[in-house]
C-alpha cells in the first residue's frame, strides 16, 4: 500500500466518522464540530486528487465560513441545545430499505464506471489552469453563476430590511 | 541549504519522514524561542513607550528570564476546569486553536532555499488554515459555560469573519500584479520594487485587517479585560491557557512573516546591499513589522464594538474593492 492509498483510507474514514458522529451526537455544537471534521477530511481527499485549489477553497468556505455561520445561527436563535428523538420501527425499517437500495445503485454505478487513462499532469499549475478555463471556455456559465449570487445577495438584503421596517 | 531543498522535494519514505521531524522540531523550538522573547520585547517596548521600565528583575537588568519564569509558573499551576463545562470540548478547544497556527508556518519562504512547502496556492492556504483557529476560539467560549467566555467567543467570530473579507480583497490587487499565489514567486517578483510601493492602499488595509485577525489592540474586543474579563479564555488556567497565548503569538510570528513576504520583499536585499545574506534581510524586515505591531498596541485605545463592524464593512471593504479596480487599470496601462 502506498502513501496515497493510506491517506485516502485515513481521510475517508475520518469523513465517514464525522458524518456518523454528526448524526449520533446530541448537542448541536458537537454536531457542528463533527461536520467540520468531515469538511476538513474532504479537503484532504481533494489534495490527494491533486485539486489543491478546491481543497483550500473547501477549507476557506466550508470549515471557515459556513460552519461558523452555523454556530452563529445556533447560538443566536432559541432552540433546545439537546435534541430528543423518538424511534419507530416503521421509520427505521423504511430508512434501512432506502440505505440498501442506495448502496446497490451506487455499487453498480461504480462497477460500470469507465475509466479513461489516468491524467498525470493535473498538479502542474492547476490554479492557473482553472483561471484560464473559467475566464475563457466557461465564461458564460461563470457570469450566470455570478448573477445568481448577486440576486441572492440582493434578496437577502431586502429580506433583512423588511424585518426592520416591521418592528 | 541545497540539501534541505532536495529533502523537501524527495518522495515520501520513512527516512524522509524522520528527516522532516529532525528539521521541524528545531524549527518549532525556534518559534517557541521567538514567542518567549516577543512577549518580553512587547512588555519592554510598551514599558518604554509608556515611560515605564517593563520587566527588569528576573534574569539581569533587562528581565531576560521574565517570560521563562512566567511560562514555568503557568506549567506548574493547577489545571482547573469548571464543573459544568463541556469536558471534551473544553480540552479540545486549545488544540483546535493552536494546531493551525503552526500549520500556516510551513508555507512561508524564509530564504531562497529554506521553504518547507512550496505550494502553488501558498497565499490562500495561509488564509484558509488560519480561519480554523476561529472555530477553536468559539468552541472554547462555548465549552467554558460562562457568559463572558461565550460573549468573547462570539465577538471573536464576528470580528474574524468581518475582517477576513477585506483581508482577502486587499490581496487581490497584489495577486493581479504578481500573477501567482505562490509566495516564493511573489518574493522573486519584488527583486527591485517591493509591493508596499506598488500597492500602498492594499498594504494599509491588509495591515489593519491583520491586526484585527490577531485580536490585538485596537481590535482586542474578544479578550477585552475591562469589559468581559478576558473573553473566551477566562476559564482556562495553567498550560491550556498557555496554549491560547502561544497560538496568539505564533500567529503574530506568521502574520509578520506574511507581511514581510507579501509587501516587503522577503529575503530580497535593498539594491546595492546584496552581500548581506537573505535570512538577515528577512529577519530585519520581520522584526520591523513585529515592532510596529507592538508600537500600535502601546499607543492606541480599543474600538467600540459597533465602530468595529462599521469600520470593516463600510470603510475597509469599499476601499479594498476600489483598490482592485485601480490595480486592474494600472496593470492594463503600465505592466
Amino acid at each position: 500500500m502506498d502513501g496515497e492509498a493510506l491517506a485516502f483510507m485515513l481521510l475517508s474514514a475520518l469523513a465517514i466518522l464525522g458524518g456518523i458522529l454528526m448524526l449520533n451526537l446530541r448537542k448541536v455544537v458537537h454536531m457542528v464540530l463533527a461536520v467540520v471534521l468531515t469538511f476538513l477530511s474532504l479537503a484532504g481527499l481533494y489534495v490527494t486528487l491533486s485539486a489543491e485549489f478546491v481543497a483550500v477553497v473547501q477549507i476557506l468556505i466550508y470549515s471557515g465560513a459556513i460552519s461558523i455561520m452555523m454556530i452563529f445561527g445556533i447560538m443566536l436563535t432559541k432552540h433546545n441545545s439537546k435534541e430528543r428523538r423518538t424511534k419507530t420501527p416503521v421509520r427505521t425499517g423504511l430508512v434501512g430499505i432506502g440505505v440498501i437500495v442506495f448502496f446497490i445503485t451506487v455499487y453498480y454505478a461504480i462497477e460500470n464506471l469507465f475509466y479513461p487513462t489516468e491524467a498525470t499532469n493535473l498538479h502542474v499549475e492547476n490554479t492557473e489552469q482553472i483561471g484560464i478555463l473559467i475566464f475563457s471556455h466557461y465564461v458564460i456559465p461563470f457570469e450566470l453563476v455570478s448573477v445568481v449570487l448577486l440576486v441572492a445577495l440582493v434578496g437577502a438584503i431586502i429580506l433583512a430590511k423588511n424585518k426592520e421596517a416591521d418592528e | 541549504m541545497e540539501w534541505i531543498q532536495g529533502v523537501f522535494t524527495s518522495s515520501p519514505t520513512i527516512e524522509s519522514f524522520a528527516i522532516y521531524l529532525l528539521i521541524t522540531v528545531p524549527f518549532l523550538l525556534m518559534v517557541l524561542g521567538f514567542v518567549t522573547y516577543a512577549i518580553l520585547a512587547e512588555r519592554k517596548v510598551m514599558g518604554y513607550i509608556q515611560l515605564r521600565y517593563g520587566p527588569n528583575r528576573t534574569g539581569g537588568r533587562f528581565g531576560l528570564l521574565q517570560t521563562v519564569a512566567d511560562v514555568f509558573k503557568l506549567l506548574i499551576k493547577e489545571d482547573t476546569r469548571p464543573k459544568l463545562a463541556d469536558k471534551g470540548l473544553f480540552i479540545l478547544a486549545p488544540v483546535i486553536a493552536f494546531v493551525p497556527s503552526f500549520m500556516v508556518l510551513v508555507v512561508l519562504p524564509y530564504t531562497e532555499t529554506l521553504t518547507f512547502a512550496n505550494l502553488g496556492i501558498g497565499l490562500l492556504y495561509f488564509i484558509a488554515i488560519s480561519g480554523i483557529s476561529t472555530i477553536g476560539i468559539v468552541t472554547a467560549g462555548w465549552a467554558s459555560n460562562n457568559k463572558y467566555a461565550l460573549m468573547g467567543g462570539m465577538r471573536a467570530v464576528a470580528q474574524m469573519i468581518s475582517y477576513e473579507i477585506p483581508l482577502l480583497m486587499s490581496l487581490v490587487g497584489l495577486v493581479l500584479f504578481a500573477g501567482t499565489l505562490n509566495l516564493t514567486e511573489i518574493i522573486e517578483q519584488q527583486q527591485y520594487v517591493p509591493y508596499i510601493l506598488l500597492q500602498p492602499i492594499g498594504f494599509i488595509i491588509f495591515f489593519i485587517c491583520a491586526l484585527a485577525e490577531l485580536n490585538r489592540i485596537p481590535f482586542d474586543l474578544p479578550e477585552a479585560e475591562s469589559e468581559i474579563i478576558a473573553g473566551y479564555h477566562v476559564e482556562y488556567s495553567g498550560f491550556r491557557f498557555a496554549f491560547f497565548m502561544l497560538a496568539e503569538y505564533v500567529y503574530m510570528f506568521a502574520m509578520a512573516g506574511l507581511i514581510t513576504v507579501l509587501f516587503l520583499g522577503g529575503w530580497q536585499p535593498i539594491i546595492g546591499l546584496g552581500f548581506i545574506p537573505g535570512f538577515v534581510w528577512f529577519a530585519l524586515k520581520f522584526s520591523l513589522v513585529v515592532f510596529v505591531f507592538m508600537w500600535i498596541r502601546a499607543t492606541l485605545p480599543r474600538l467600540r464594538s459597533d465602530q468595529l463592524m462599521e469600520f470593516a464593512w463600510k470603510v475597509l471593504l469599499p476601499i479594498s474593492l476600489a483598490n482592485i479596480f485601480l490595480s486592474a487599470i494600472l496593470k492594463e496601462l503600465f505592466f
